[in-house]
């Protein structure tokens, strides 16, 4: 970067009125940069990535881009990196209206915070250069969309009585054996299988959020049995893999992202999302900035955060099924029946649109788990950077590539 | 500091050259009048001239070798004319001992190649568990199984490799309880012997290091922490204690440096607090010293597992040296 041109009386803001935005398909939708483009008076430029790869690139090039939108728990690889600038609150127009449950840990001072990378945990820059939960002037990154995430599963195998309770334990079912899919993430789908694990009576860790060696081998040698009895058939990175080997009828029981049960088709019931009797495994998202902003990028970075939580943004994340921090300002954004459905949790009065206006609730439809603050009460654990998540990293990897290859053999055969 | 079962390991290379001139001469197995010269002998020990040079001024002055009229030296006393005998020297069978013998090897050659070892053991633990097989070590480095069992050695001292039941040489993975058990190792060990150092730290010394900071000296935070061992901590008295103390470093060092040839970004951000150490070490009662560097531990800990969570978005490229086979 050569030197910082000097200020003009009148500045030409049309060079430095364009963001450069690194994330997943969480929130790079379409709807969202074309309406923060008229809001705004910039140009967004997106660039789509799968969760590790979008991690991976954030920490080692941070020159790519100016504002990184990803989840609180990879703030461990790329705020540690150097990558990331911390976020002065000042400058936060919603910050007061930011949700207790980004900012505390939990949406009330007695709810159960959940093991692992809670939000709040990775929040405030702290001297030295780590982030923790105490408050201070500056965060590494603006709490925007969330959700709490559970796996889905066919009730043709596991039926539809409501004295039926699913469980994590399904994901490592002999019902559903042969068709298994995990998320090929290793501080996502993980857990998704200790969860499994842990429910299923096989393991038990003492900290899910924190494992050990021991627990991480046992974890590994547990998931290398089932898989070489059949138990996988896939692992996906995005949710269009996910919808597909749902249109497919290849899974009974897999991991699930909200947008992907509007994404599977028109017969509803066919796919259903559990609330496991378990609790969910939470994530949250946000923006940070990159390192080498300074100067009118770094103003335009700051209305883009700004304009995140202005309540747009958030309307847009709820009819893919997440979450905002700041709720009630999104609320104005949706009509009531989007507003009963996605956070009171109420049974859909009429059809409901997704994002990009396709049908995908049906009228009376009830979401799973209840309203926002039902299923914010049940988080079990967070999407986490574990201590020893390079080591856990690398068996994952290795797992993933033999189920991965178990399932191009058979397609070869086929 | 670096041990061998052998007991000549720590010799420099010229009294071992020196040792096994005199006993041959002694023996008679070189004749009285035989012309040495530093090349062949270099040769025949596998060293470069200079500890050859030495080893002969040696002789000279025990009078088992003398000058004469023409290059090189004369075995025998002076005084005694005796015609110069030139012959090739390996005709002569000189009997060096093993243990010698080995020693000059691992003299001639561990050096050179020990440090890119040890940072291609450090760095393959990040992905993972290998095996090291020496033959193929050895004919990597291209020296004798000799040197490479040396190497080895120094890389079991360093905790960076292991036996494994079955006799094979582990390195790896690498974990972050490895670290963390580490740090608290240093968290116990090293503010007790900084307290019991106190009377014997060298304060002028202290003094003189925070000037060279205070002048703005671009010091790195590992010469700083080196320095912090050397001047303060390994002052105390208790030399089994600071031992260990060095010992346990050992690890951390080969970790921290193969990060950063992974391409990790540098940790320089701690020389403030090792400025405040120096400071309170030279200017206060040892009791806040003590105290600041329990913290400084702390925090060292808490930055040395993050990094080595970071380390987990470098892919494995799958170039390890030939001698590493993953398990």
């Amino acid at each position: 970067m050569g030197p910082q041109p000097q200020p003009l009386a009148s500045p030409p803001r049309s060079h430095s009125r364009r963001l450069r935005v690194r994330g997943t398909s969480i929130t790079l939708l379409r709807q969202v940069r074309e309406r923060a483009e008229a809001d705004l008076g910039i140009s967004v430029d997106y660039e789509l990535l799968d969760f590790p790869t979008c991690q991976r690139r954030a920490a080692m090039e941070p020159q790519g881009y100016d504002v990184y939108e990803q989840c609180f728990h990879n703030l461990d690889i790329v705020w540690f990196w150097g990558a990331l600038q911390p976020i002065d609150i000042n400058r936060i127009t919603e910050w007061d209206n930011i949700s207790d449950l980004a900012k505390l840990g939990g949406i009330s001072k007695y709810a159960w915070r959940g093991q692992g990378d809670a939000p709040v945990r990775k929040l405030y820059a702290q001297p030295g250069g780590f982030l923790g939960p105490k408050p201070s002037g500056y965060i590494s990154m603006l709490p925007t969309v969330h959700n709490m995430d559970s796996f889905g599963y066919d009730p043709c195998v596991f039926g539809v009585s409501d004295s039926i309770t699913p469980s994590w334990a399904w994901l490592l079912d002999k019902r559903a054996k042969g068709r298994i899919a995990l998320v090929d993430e290793p501080a996502i789908g993980l857990f998704d299988a200790a969860l499994a694990a842990e429910a299923a009576g096989e393991l038990e860790f003492a900290d899910i959020g924190n494992m050990t060696i021991e627990e991480i081998n046992a974890l590994m040698a547990l998931l290398e049995d089932r898989r070489r009895q059949g138990y996988f058939c896939g692992a996906w990175r995005d949710g269009d893999a996910a919808a597909q080997l749902v249109r497919d009828g290849l899974v009974a029981a897999q991991s699930m992202w909200s947008p992907v049960y509007g994404q599977i088709g028109p017969q509803p019931g066919s796919f259903v999302e559990a609330a496991p009797i378990e609790g969910y495994r939470a994530w949250h998202g946000g923006a940070s900035l990159s390192r080498h902003l300074a100067g009118a990028e770094l103003d335009v970075a700051y209305e883009y955060l700004n304009w995140w939580l202005g309540g747009y943004a958030g309307s847009v994340m709820a009819r893919q099924g997440y979450y905002i921090a700041t709720p009630e300002r999104s609320r104005p954004h949706m009509s009531p029946q989007e507003w009963a459905y996605w956070y009171d949790g109420a049974p859909a009065k009429s059809d409901l649109l997704g994002p990009a206006g396709e049908w995908v609730v049906r009228v009376g439809a009830r979401r799973a788990g209840g309203s926002y603050r039902e299923r914010a009460s049940r988080i079990a654990i967070w999407n986490t950077t574990m201590d020893e998540y390079n080591y856990a990293t690398r068996a994952w990897d290795r797992f993933i590539g033999r189920v991965q290859s178990g399932r191009i053999a058979e397609e070869g055969a086929a | 500091m670096i041990r061998s079962a052998n007991p000549f390991a720590q010799e420099p290379r010229y009294e071992l050259i020196t040792r096994v001139l005199r006993s041959n001469i002694q023996r008679g197995m070189l004749p009285e009048g035989l012309v040495l010269l530093e090349g062949p002998i270099a040769t025949a020990m596998q060293t470069s001239r200079v500890p050859v040079q030495a080893a002969l001024r040696q002789l000279l002055t025990e009078g088992l070798i003398h000058r004469f009229d023409g290059r090189g030296y004369l075995v025998g006393p002076s005084g005694k004319t005796t015609a110069p005998l030139r012959r090739d020297l390996r005709d002569f069978t000189l009997n060096i001992p093993d243990a010698v013998d080995d020693a000059l090897q691992t003299r001639g050659t561990w050096r050179h190649v020990y440090e890119q070892v040890e940072q291609q053991v450090a760095a393959c633990q990040i992905f993972g568990e290998f095996r090291i097989v020496e033959t193929e070590l050895s004919e990597y480095l291209g020296v004798s199984r000799t040197v490479a069992r040396d190497v080895l050695a120094r890389l079991q001292e360093r905790g960076l490799i292991r036996k494994s039941a079955s006799s094979h040489w582990i390195a790896g993975p690498l974990t972050a309880r490895t670290v963390r058990e580490k740090f608290e190792m240093r968290s116990i060990m090293e503010p007790a012997a900084l307290r019991m150092a106190a009377p014997y730290i060298r304060y002028g010394e202290i003094e003189h290091l925070l000037e060279m900071m205070d002048q703005g000296a671009t010091l790195t935070s590992e010469w700083l922490s080196d320095s912090l061992v050397d001047l303060c901590i390994a002052q105390a008295p208790n030399t089994t204690l600071v031992e260990m103390i060095r010992s346990n470093r050992l690890l951390l060092s080969s970790v921290s440096s193969a990060l950063t040839s992974l391409g990790l970004p540098n940790d320089d951000e701690t020389n403030d607090q090792y400025r405040t150490i120096f400071d309170l070490i030279s200017r206060h009662p040892i009791d806040s010293a003590v105290e600041y560097l329990r913290d400084h531990v702390q925090i060292m800990a808490r930055r040395n597992l993050a990094r080595l969570k970071i380390v987990a978005v470098i892919h494995e490229t799958g170039a390890f040296a030939p001698y590493l086979v993953a398990q």
